[in-house]
């Protein structure tokens, strides 16, 4: 299952530095985006096997991203990330299409196995 | 009874501290995220980078779990925080009564803490839904909760919120086992039912403002004795807010 590609969104600079170096640590390829814009020029570049995603962005909304997303790169699985203490972003998410939602702060061990079980679904999809 | 502007005033201010307190909540998370990945990163990186000779390693690598516990720990409250200042959000809305208790008996915990009493939520086998002022209730039993905690204080007992449903009603039974009051409270909170109302010179005017606002709810206090070993405070609801 190593060797997918990620694509992590999220304004909160110090946050995607930190965690894309440890997925990279483990043997995952990342690519990084700061805000909603970005992130679908990325995605245009070279589209990944999963976005995360979080709701909460300045300029495009992480909900209006993923419903662009998913329009644009129906093989791409997007999860979202949630700040919030409701859920009620990440369950409108999964209406929209993503295949789950994490809340922050998130365990990585937890994030890796949702990440594999969207590689999954891509192959089964 | 306050009038219709003063009303929608007060909705509208306790709307403000709720977005702001929402809001506030909402950065910490993201400060917690923060922590919470660099920290995680440095304990990779010394699983991965650490020459085997450097006596400070154990120490560094026990200390990484206990500050991803306290991230953890932080996130739990400001979950609490979250949900507390979204409570101020509509000033009716449909609610489990039994949630609200857990959730206002957690958030007094703290105070029950500091003074050496017990407190504990007893909710109903079936969940109580009222469509009412979730942020109103949570003010009016904490109130209680206060009281109670205060009497308790001296013999460090315990107080228990119980949530019952009496035919279309549902209830709230605050028991502590402190200092018999029963007479005192009934007075007080007729005093300031009554056409007077309160006067600011009661000895706890704030109990008196509870009554009122328990009444503005629709709802009712009745005080009972239990035997000479404490107060039962039950606080009746109804099943809806009356419309003003």
């Amino acid at each position: 299952m190593d060797g997918y590609s990620v694509l992590l969104v999220d304004d909160e600079e110090e946050f995607v530095s930190a965690l894309s170096e440890r997925l990279m640590l483990r043997g995952i390829e990342v690519e990084i985006a700061l805000d909603g814009e970005e992130a679908l020029a990325r995605m245009k570049e070279k589209p990944p096997d999963v976005v995360i995603l979080d709701v909460m962005m300045p300029g495009l909304s992480g909900l209006e991203v993923l419903k662009m997303i998913r329009g644009s790169h129906p093989q791409t699985q997007v999860i979202l990330l949630t700040g919030q203490g409701s859920t009620k972003e990440g369950i409108e998410g999964m209406r929209l299409g993503a295949f789950d939602y994490l809340i922050k702060p998130v365990d990585i061990e937890e994030m890796l196995e949702r990440m594999k079980e969207a590689v999954k679904a891509i192959g089964n999809g | 009874m306050v009038g219709k502007f003063e009303q929608l005033s007060r909705v509208k201010e306790l709307a403000f501290v709720g977005k702001v307190a929402a809001g506030l909540s909402h950065e910490i998370k993201n400060t917690l995220a923060i922590i919470n990945e660099s920290v995680g990163l440095m304990g990779d990186l010394l699983s991965k980078e650490a020459p085997d000779n450097w006596q400070a390693y154990p120490r560094l690598k026990s200390i990484i779990p206990s500050i991803e516990e306290q991230v953890q720990r932080s996130a739990v409250i400001v979950k609490r925080l979250n949900r507390f200042a979204h409570s101020s959000d509509k000033p009716v809305t449909s609610l489990d009564l039994n949630e609200l208790v857990q959730e206002i008996t957690t958030l007094a915990q703290r105070f029950a803490r500091l003074l050496g009493v017990g407190l504990e939520a007893q909710p109903a086998p079936e969940p109580l839904q009222i469509a009412s002022d979730p942020f109103r209730i949570q003010y009016v039993i904490f109130g209680f909760i206060e009281r109670g905690l205060w009497r308790c204080s001296p013999n460090q007992t315990k107080v228990t919120l119980a949530c019952a449903r009496s035919e279309d009603m549902a209830q709230v039974i605050v028991t502590d086992q402190g200092s018999p009051e029963g007479d005192w409270l009934r007075k007080q909170i007729a005093a300031a039912l009554s056409p007077a109302g309160i006067s600011g010179e009661e000895e706890d005017p704030e109990l008196g403002i509870l009554a009122l606002t328990m009444a503005e709810l629709g709802g009712s206090v009745e005080i009972e004795e239990v035997g000479q070993t404490g107060n039962k405070v039950i606080l009746v609801f109804p099943a809806k807010i009356p419309e003003t």
